[in-house]
């Protein structure tokens, strides 16, 4: 009896054994849709490679958030999600996600990867969220209309001066060519773009760890006045007033356009789509010089309570290689480990140098409610900069969103 | 021979029970509307409440908070605001459906050559949905690539390709007509059906009474049709004060946040915020509004016919 009683208890052990085995070997993951040039190639490389298989799926990028929330709330979650990095902070403050800190912190090249992803990734001082794919915010430059207005056509701006008169030179070509371009009612290109030039003149959006917005700078306010002038003056499309983003891409893409702060994804873009724009990569310059960068991209986060952090880290260590990272960088995300970054777009476009640099700097401000306070179409940050680039009150503007962005931050989970 | 014996008189016992039957009869046959209202609309219902009494995050537990949710949008500005732009945006807009669409249904009741054409062709908005329509028109809108603005321009009506989306009262005005041309064709067939259903007899006898076309039609006409002007009020309010897509889609709540809606508010609370508890509370009173200027409304345009 009593052998026949360890029989099963040993059977028993067995199938649980193999069940947990099973368990690792297969996991699901959500990616959202604008992943969709890298994720499903990056991951089945992986499973062509490994024992551990991962089930993609991609959302669209508007449906991710409530999709998840309520798949958590059904315990049908995935196991891992590639998320926008700046959900990072919510997701963690909710109890959402599996604490990663010491599983990223025991990789030897812990300290190379995104310092901006990892920031965003981090909630109390834990690792939730890690590098996935990246992007920087950069200036785009038209050579050929460059040329054109008798500028140097391999010379980008390097500083706000430089802006302004290349941008009113570029505009004097006439017709419908003009100077400058950027998405007037879009809060999150502008914070993609606009944000760098306020870092790289000495000022912040977020301090004390994002428990502070200091929106009414001097550095937030010369930064509305060169955007002011490029209006007033008639170098930004009229279109761009209320382009909600539909035109962040496109508007640089027409040809017509001399100088445009984007993202490094327009670069692969317009080399596989537009190869007649001829243009240049430049840093996004503080009011005298210097440079910023805005990263954004997504980061790696795993739902809370799933035990399979072994094929967690077998699946990191392949993004983190080389070979993963070359991949992503020749499907569209800049490489996310900055010692291996050079090497891995060395066979790309040398302008994704320049993005590589720029993500190396790259900053990402983090708050549990920052969808809240920048990414809404209702809230104070793009208010806030329709009213300082079109509006007539700069100084009420800022005082009026920064003053909002603080009560939001203060009764954020009340 | 007796063919057959005489109907006997029902027992009350036989009436009370044939009664029961009828009733179970009946209940049976609405059970399908009840259901359906029971579950789509009551335990929805509930289940909002429920949530406004708590702080439901999109993410995490929920929290019960008792009428902290109905307190904080009290003094919400923003809420109140939304209202405040509602409300003049309902008023304005259910006036103009109704500006256009009684004499459109005044111009197609008659029967005239092409009749027929012009009530589909001026019905044909509506089976657009609100949010295709909405794309629609902010295409026609853009000052680039749109319709309006470059050709008001090349026709020399403006010195330059003018941007209505760039302030407040272009952007509401053109979101206004855009809603007129979508739904004055909804509110002219119910109108027509009314119209139509005044007899011609009286009509006849006010016209041999020698009353003139403008008595006849604030004499007669109007009168008689207070219910269906109701019944196009009605729906034009509580589809005004539900007003969502086309701020959405053309105009993104802006310039700086000047169009958004009581709906476009609580959808940004709860989706955007991550508020569900709060976008609830919301709800319930808006519901709540709703409801109340419903009620008057039927008893402001019915109580003359009625009495």
């Amino acid at each position: 009896m009593k052998g026949l009683k360890a029989a099963v208890l040993a059977l028993a052990a067995t199938c649980a054994s193999v069940g947990g085995a099973m368990a690792q070997q297969k996991l699901t993951m959500w990616s959202r849709s604008s992943s969709e040039a890298f994720m499903p190639a990056l991951v089945k490389a992986f499973n062509a490679s490994h024992k551990t298989q991962i089930d993609l799926q991609i959302v669209p990028n508007t449906e991710m958030v409530q999709k998840y929330a309520i798949s958590a709330a059904g315990g049908s979650a995935p196991d891992l999600l590639s998320l926008d990095l700046v959900y990072t902070p919510a997701f963690a403050a909710s109890g959402q996600l599996e604490d990663l800190t010491d599983l990223v912190k025991g990789f030897p090249f812990y300290e190379s990867l995104s310092k901006a992803h990892l920031g965003a990734g981090t909630y109390d001082g834990r690792i939730y969220g890690t590098p996935m794919s990246a992007d920087a915010s950069v200036m785009l430059w038209n050579k050929r209309l460059f040329k054109q207005a008798g500028l140097d056509p391999e010379k980008g701006p390097t500083n706000w001066a430089e802006i302004e008169e290349y941008a009113g030179k570029v505009n004097a070509i006439g017709g419908d060519i003009r100077g400058f371009y950027f998405s007037g009612a879009c809060g999150g290109c502008n914070a993609f773009t606009f944000m760098p030039l306020v870092w790289a003149s000495g000022g912040e959006i977020l301090v004390d760890g994002g428990k502070r917005a200091t929106l009414n700078t001097p550095q937030m306010r010369d930064a509305a006045a060169l955007y002011r002038g490029l209006v007033a003056k008639g170098y930004v499309p009229e279109s761009a007033r209320t382009d909600p983003g539909a035109n962040f891409f496109g508007g640089f893409a027409t040809d017509r356009i001399g100088m445009s702060p984007i993202g490094a994804f327009a670069i692969g873009n317009l080399v596989k789509n537009y190869p007649k724009v001829e243009f240049g990569v430049a840093f996004l310059p503080g009011k005298t010089g210097g440079k910023a960068s805005f990263a954004g991209g997504d980061n790696f986060v795993v739902t809370a309570g799933r035990k399979n952090l072994p094929a967690v880290r077998e699946f990191l260590t392949f993004v983190y290689s080389l070979e993963g990272q070359t991949m992503l960088a020749k499907l569209g995300s800049l490489p996310t480990r900055s010692d291996i970054a050079a090497e891995a777009v060395k066979s790309l476009d040398e302008r994704y140098l320049v993005a590589t640099e720029a993500m190396k700097i790259g900053r990402t401000p983090s708050s549990p409610v920052y969808n809240d306070i920048i990414n809404s179409s209702t809230g104070p940050w793009k208010q806030m900069l329709n009213e300082i680039f079109f509006g007539n009150d700069v100084e009420g503007s800022l005082i009026k969103a920064e003053k909002t962005m603080q009560s939001i931050i203060d009764t954020s989970g009340k | 021979m007796i063919q057959g014996t005489p109907p006997q008189p029902h027992t009350p016992r036989r009436r009370g029970s044939r009664l029961r039957r009828k009733q179970l009869v009946g209940l049976l046959f609405v059970a399908p509307a009840v259901l359906l209202v029971l579950v789509f609309f009551l335990a929805p219902l509930c289940m909002a409440f429920w949530m406004s009494l708590h702080n439901w995050p999109l993410l995490g537990r929920p929290r019960f908070i008792g009428l902290a949710n109905y307190e904080a949008l009290m003094v919400d500005q923003r809420f109140w605001g939304a209202m405040r732009f509602t409300a003049y945006y309902t008023v304005i807009v259910t006036i103009a459906i109704f500006a256009v669409a009684f004499p459109l249904a005044l111009f197609v009741e008659r029967a005239r050559p092409l009749t027929k054409l012009y009530r589909t062709a001026i019905f044909l908005p509506v089976v657009v949905g609100f949010g295709s329509a909405s794309l629609l028109w902010s295409w026609l809108m853009n000052v680039d690539v749109g319709l309006f603005s470059p050709l008001a321009y090349r026709l020399g009506l403006t010195e330059k390709p003018v941007n209505l989306l760039a302030t407040f009262d272009t952007t509401f005005w053109s979101i206004v007509v855009m809603v007129v041309w979508k739904t004055a064709g909804f509110n002219m067939i119910i109108l027509l059906t009314g119209l139509q259903g005044i007899s011609s007899e009286v009509q006849e006898a006010a016209r041999m009474d020698g009353a003139s076309g403008r008595q006849r039609f604030f004499r007669i006409t109007l009168p008689l049709m207070r219910r269906t002007i109701a019944l196009a009020l009605i729906l034009s309010v509580a589809g005004s004060v539900l007003a969502f897509d086309q701020f959405y889609i053309i105009a993104d709540g802006g310039p700086q946040n000047s169009t958004v809606t009581a709906v476009y508010w609580i959808f940004s609370q709860s989706f955007v915020s991550f508020r569900l508890g709060y976008g609830a509370a919301m709800s319930m009173v808006l519901l709540a509004i709703l409801v109340t200027i419903s009620v008057v409304q039927l008893r402001l345009l019915r109580t003359p016919e009625g009495a």
